[in-house]
């Protein structure tokens, strides 16, 4: 049974360490694998974890070591004995200097894996797997990059994901929306879960739902999604306490445990997701989505979104303008009054009004969404086979597994 | 030695990788999201002539190694070798392979100043200058209005055949700056 040390340091959200530990769980329960989780805070690991404990230094949940990574690491006496065989330094995080150093003494050097973000765009196909020697000891370390294509490590998916969406009922739900105190679905709304970092462009489709002739029933994840809400109807919105508005009823969530939250995303009509995690696991779900990528300075993320729409939705129903140096403003040529947009256009439309808010060639953002909700059961239809095909491509604890035991 | 920042790193350094000193023939930087900038070096090892591939975050201190350098101009190809000329006229010769990044701004009538490197009193790589000046041969009309230079089209470069991405107001025998770091265009001369 291997030894794998994996490394994540919080950083301002919970999707670095919402990976870290879905990746922690699958090589220990799929893999053989004895994991040692190293976290710098542990109180924002409880918010996905509530049975750990963060006064505890070391402790155990299922069967994953979570030890908390101080500040001031200590020296590595026994290099054998206290360093893993595999050591994964997450999402750019550096290890400590103690830690590097006694790699270097050990018998075998350990495989060290840099574990990198998400990305759809193509260089990741020609970096993924390309080392990086140490500049001063004798030291390897791998370039892993998630992805979407079998040139990349893959996405996170646990070995009965798939089966378990396809075995979750009408009986499976109407628990589920008891278990987290929401009123079981009606036929004529449309159930929304709401995970995003605070958006320019929320309030505009709040007032959008509220508006509009269907009933729409909100989700709002704890945190900024919940916080924006309450600061634009300036009402306080405790999880259970339902705001209605028009058409639109709001209502809070408590934090929901990694499986709950995948029951959310598949018992939603649509699914606003934002940064990696919740971002991948809405693909499994098959609904329709919307991601708030992370926002960066200089609009390089739009670039990675735009990316990903490429690769994800292909030609669609009308080939999109993505000539060179085009990609971050790519939501296509203005519509004649009265033309009727595909469900390809209509995506890339609104995830670029939810993300690009303002942009050169953004639409506004009710505009866009009427046309991806009248596209909604063609995006659906899609994301079946986006998620089948995607399930055709070994996942990234596998890729990981066998990578190492290639070494 | 002394240090080099991955992110600073381009055609011609020399760098030390496992206690052997290795030329970079191509530095591609990426960076996009939340991903940390990296650097993708493909490099020549000088002991064993063994070309590989590396990648390296783009702040990573490496280990540049101090070698004895030399302006030269470029003078001709005989194949498989380039040959450089110094202000004395000695001719210094460097497999076309190491230069393969490179070889796509060289012509005989040049007169950039390279930097050729030397270790071991062996000519090993060469510098450009971060920017040269070449002639546009061919590119399609200029786009009426545009002067932004937002918008882009394919040309041509004389001589070398090059084809890259300029700027759409950019006329056939116009003269263009090029990056020769990032390989793109940068502006047309006046």
């Amino acid at each position: 049974m291997r030894r794998w040390d994996i490394f994540c340091t919080v950083v301002d959200n919970l999707g670095d360490i919402g990976t870290c530990w879905r990746l922690a769980r699958q090589l220990a329960d799929e893999h053989e694998a004895r994991v040692r989780l190293w976290i710098d805070k542990l109180e924002s690991f409880a918010c996905l974890c509530p049975s750990v404990s963060t006064a505890a230094a070391v402790q155990h949940v299922d069967s994953i070591e979570i030890r908390r990574w101080p500040s001031d690491f200590p020296a590595v006496d026994d290099a054998d004995a206290d360093v893993a065989d595999v050591v994964v330094e997450a999402f750019a995080c550096e290890l400590p200097a103690t830690y590097v150093a006694a790699m270097a003494r050990r018998g075998v050097a350990p495989v060290w894996i840099n574990l990198e973000y998400l990305s759809a765009e193509g260089w990741v196909d020609d970096c993924h797997r390309l080392t990086s020697p140490h500049p001063r000891w004798p030291l390897k370390k791998t370039f892993f990059f998630p992805g979407f294509t079998p040139k990349t490590g893959g996405l996170l998916r646990e070995r009965d994901l798939r089966s378990d969406r396809a075995a979750f009922d009408h009986a499976a739900q109407a628990e589920f929306w008891r278990s987290v105190n929401v009123a079981p679905r009606t036929d004529d709304e449309l159930r929304v879960s709401l995970f995003c970092y605070d958006n320019p462009a929320l309030p505009e489709l709040l007032q959008c739902w509220i508006d509009g002739a269907t009933a729409v029933h909100v989700l709002a994840a704890p945190g900024a999604a919940t916080e924006q809400i309450a600061r634009w109807s300036g009402i306080a919105l405790p999880p259970g306490t339902p705001l209605c508005r028009g058409s639109l009823t709001v209502q809070a969530l408590p934090f929901l445990s990694q499986p709950n939250y995948d029951r959310l995303l598949w018992s939603c009509d649509v699914n606003f997701v934002r940064g990696e995690d919740s971002f991948v696991r809405a693909q499994w779900a098959e609904q329709p989505f919307m991601w708030q990528i992370y926002p960066q300075t200089e609009g390089t993320h739009l670039i990675k979104l735009d990316a990903f729409l490429t690769r994800s939705l292909g030609e669609g129903d009308r080939a999109f303008n993505v000539g060179g140096g085009q990609l971050a403003s790519s939501a296509g040529p203005p519509l004649e009054d009265g033309e009727k947009i595909g469900w390809a256009d209509a995506t890339k439309r609104c995830w670029h009004a939810w993300n690009d808010p303002g942009g050169e060639h953004t639409e506004n953002m009710a505009s866009a969404w009427q046309s991806f909700i009248a596209n909604r059961l063609a995006i659906q239809r899609h994301g079946k086979l986006w998620a089948n095909q995607l399930d055709q491509q070994s996942d990234l604890a596998n890729n990981l597994a066998h990578f190492v035991q290639e070494k | 030695m002394s240090v080099k920042i991955a992110g600073d790193i381009q055609s011609g350094n020399v760098i030390m990788v496992e206690n052997a000193p290795v030329v970079v023939l191509k530095a591609v930087y990426n960076k996009s999201g939340r991903n940390q900038a990296v650097v993708k070096v493909r490099a020549k090892n000088l002991f064993t002539g063994r070309i590989s591939e590396l990648i390296y975050k783009s702040d990573e201190k490496l280990e540049g190694v101090m070698l004895d350098k030399k302006d030269c101009t470029y003078s001709y190809f005989a194949p498989p070798m380039h040959v450089f000329v110094d202000s004395e006229y000695v001719e210094y010769e460097i497999e076309a392979e190491t230069l393969a990044d490179l070889e796509k701004y060289f012509c005989e009538d040049m007169t950039d100043v390279c930097e050729v490197t030397f270790y071991e009193g062996r000519p090993i790589s060469v510098v450009l200058p971060k920017v040269i000046v070449r002639e546009i041969e061919y590119t399609e009309p200029a786009t009426r209005g545009d002067t932004s230079g937002k918008i882009t089209k394919t040309a041509v470069l004389k001589d070398t055949k090059h084809e890259l991405q300029v700027s759409s107001f950019v006329e056939i025998g116009d003269k263009i700056e090029i990056d020769t770091v990032t390989g793109e265009f940068k502006k047309r001369c006046n």
